[in-house]
């Protein structure tokens, strides 16, 4: 076990590594001059030459490639201070860029737009994971009758709808014509808990009715098939209540395949949370991505694609170790 | 072959349907069996008619935009919207919906504000849809088959290392790959507009096929390594068979079912990204695409909800019928899934 922990972890940082280069060679090679964004934005679009050098030439962008990817994973570790055009900054532990239009720390910048991420993916996986096994063991139970039937078809039709246009229609219709759900946004639960609830109640509906679809299907399957295991005779032949049957006896066996993909299924997770903070205006760290790609703001762009990438290793490793304690098999492999 | 058969007769029965006394029961292979299935299936039919209906829109956009009379080329904008900024309709169109009434110049109406012929974008926001989600399909299933293919057949090193992309690659999404991408470019080539649309859209193609061969790459692999053990796989190796034919005369024949599920599975969501990437603003630039009409409908909608619902039926349409049409194809393939 501890041996395949410890491997295991091994490959997730090996992995976490070479996405950390592929993003910075990324971002080295891929603009024609690094420095030209940063260099327009201070200049309001009017950059020269001689400055454009002096930035390339402070920002190390004239320096190996290798050179400056060494200084930037020991920034990460311990912090630097950061050129920036013709000044410095202070970039402490993690640093991951300074951004081109506030000069703060991307890193904290991150921490302050994270809340409102978290918030709207914990709730919205809360909401179709209780949906979705709920709603596949009605059907399960009902197998076969005309509520089943209309539940698998609803979903199927529902997840076959590309979530982005549900979210916006959603949003166009409750928010704006109708005005069935206040205003949609972020506010930190530690000042107005109430106002927190009401930006983010309609995203996570949209989000966990829309994500409950693939859950349905798979808890309805899994629990169809514990629902016919002998255990589940025995039980009803000793004489026990239907509920607890359903949900004491089949609904545990039924739910070690469900709980592997939910992990699984964060990378969905992740790209239901860009859409969704664009679509309902929330603050969060998908929405800072997407504004920043318009303003050519880099350093924000690649920490975002970062983090992001690394909290879907994250958390690939975290179902693969839950995994191999549910079921031991899993670590021979 | 007959245990297939078995299976296939509860289901007539259940189905209702009359069990001919002379069903041909010699001489039809598998994929003749799921073809017929396929056939009797009315939503894979009207599915099927959907997007044959879409894809004749795609083939022929420039020759259905010119029969109607539309273009791309957006005339002279105060002639066709209204330029009045103190007007309730600044910015609308001064013909057709959704102010006057319908006109047949511009079926679709004309879009608020830059005056472009909605019908014409519609058109070409199809054809390049589908182009892209196609293009995808084919070169990421080639990825895919063949990374598979050697994975699961050579084995050892060889198999440990795809492996391992395969993991690599699968920890990228592609919405994080075109969001790192779409500064970059802009960057690169916003300079040269007409340059900088061919590289968005063949880079797009790029994204979504190399991070797309991920899955049928395992599938494959799985599929290969307990394929690779049987005995006909042996005898033809034992008869000196060189490897390049026991993969494509032995082995491929027998992927053919889950390879035609991934394709019809995979173009979708293709259709799907392409339009949802345009509508982050990070997809296509300077070229018509139903994602960045949705962005700029957005902000329309209460004065001009037909501008939205174009685009937006073009998708759900399109994404749906190729949903259900998939899914129809898996059943017909594999009976034992069938809703």
């Amino acid at each position: 076990m501890f041996a395949y922990i410890v491997k295991r972890l091994i490959s997730g940082a090996v992995v976490v590594v070479l996405i950390s280069m592929g993003v910075f060679a990324l971002f080295w090679f891929g603009p024609r001059n690094p420095a030209l964004p940063l260099c327009n934005i201070d200049t309001s679009n009017r950059c020269r030459p001689a400055i454009l050098q002096a930035y390339e030439h402070n920002m190390g962008f004239d320096d190996s490639v290798v050179h400056q990817y060494g200084l930037w994973a020991k920034g990460v570790v311990v912090g630097r201070s950061m050129a920036l055009g013709t000044e410095s900054h202070k970039c402490p532990a993690p640093c991951l860029g300074i951004d081109y239009r506030t000069k703060l720390p991307v890193w904290k910048e991150l921490t302050t737009k994270f809340p409102a991420t978290l918030s709207l993916a914990l709730g919205a996986s809360l909401m179709y994971l209780v949906l979705g096994v709920g709603v596949g063991v009605l059907a399960a139970r009902r197998r076969g009758t005309w509520i089943d039937k209309s539940l698998v078809t609803g979903s199927l039709l529902l997840s076959s709808i590309p979530f982005y246009l549900v979210a916006l229609l959603a949003s166009l219709w409750f928010t704006i014509s109708l005005g069935l759900f206040p205003s949609t946004g972020y506010h930190p639960i530690t000042h107005n808990p109430a106002k927190w609830f009401a930006g983010l109640i309609l995203p996570w509906l949209v989000l966990g009715i829309w994500g409950s679809t693939s859950y349905t299907r798979f808890s309805r399957g899994s629990m169809v098939e514990s629902l016919g295991e002998d255990y589940i005779r025995t039980a009803k032949a000793k004489g026990l209540p239907a509920r607890k049957v359903v949900f004491k006896h089949a609904l545990r066996a039924a739910m070690v395949p469900v709980v592997t993909i939910f992990g699984l299924d964060f990378a969905t997770l992740l790209a239901g949370t860009i859409f969704a903070e664009r679509i309902f205006g929330i603050e969060g760290i998908g929405k800072w991505g997407l504004d920043a790609v318009t303003v050519k703001n880099l350093p924000v762009v690649s920490t975002t694609v970062l983090v992001a990438s690394v909290a879907v290793v994250a958390s690939n490793l975290l179902v693969d170790l839950i995994y191999s304690v549910l079921d031991p098999r899993v670590r021979l492999t | 072959m007959s245990h297939q058969l078995e299976q296939l007769e509860p289901e007539l029965v259940n189905d209702e349907r009359p069990v001919s006394a002379t069903r041909e029961i010699t001489g039809r292979s598998p994929l003749r069996i799921a073809f017929g299935r396929l056939l009797q299936d009315k939503v894979a039919m009207v599915s099927l008619a959907i997007v044959i209906f879409f894809a004749v829109i795609a083939i022929f956009a420039p020759l259905i935009a010119s029969a109607l009379h539309v273009n791309l080329n957006t005339q002279s904008t105060c002639e066709v919207t209204d330029c009045n900024a103190a007007s309730y309709g600044y910015g609308l169109p001064l013909k057709g919906p959704p102010m006057h009434g319908f006109d047949i110049h511009h079926p679709f109406g004309i879009a608020p504000q830059n005056g472009d012929d909605n019908l014409a974008y519609w058109l070409y926001g199809a054809r390049n849809s589908l182009f892209i989600a196609t293009m995808s399909t084919v070169i990421s299933t080639a990825i895919g088959l063949t990374l598979g293919l050697i994975a699961g057949y050579v084995g050892g090193i060889v198999d440990r290392s795809i492996s391992f992309v395969t993991d690599l690659f699968l920890a990228v999404p592609y919405i994080l790959a075109a969001l790192s991408l779409a500064p970059i470019l802009d960057e690169r080539f916003a300079i040269h507009p007409a340059l900088q649309a061919k590289v968005t859209f063949w880079s797009l193609i790029g994204i979504l096929s190399v991070l797309g061969w991920m899955y049928l790459a395992r599938l494959m692999r799985g599929e290969v390594l307990s394929l690779r053990e049987r005995e006909y796989v042996e005898a033809a190796r034992l008869v000196g068979m060189p490897t390049r034919r026991i993969l494509v005369r032995e082995i491929l024949p027998n992927l053919v079912a889950p390879i035609v599920v991934a394709i019809s599975l995979g173009l979708p969501a293709y259709v799907t990204a392409e339009a949802g990437l345009a509508f982050l603003g990070i997809g296509i630039v300077g070229k018509p695409s139903w994602g960045q009409t949705i962005d700029q409908a957005t902000n329309w909608w209460q004065r001009y909800p037909l501008y939205l619902w174009e685009p937006v039926i073009g998708i759900v349409l399109l994404v749906v019928a190729l949903n259900l049409l998939g899914d129809s194809i898996r059943d017909a393939l594999d009976p034992k899934t069938r809703r």
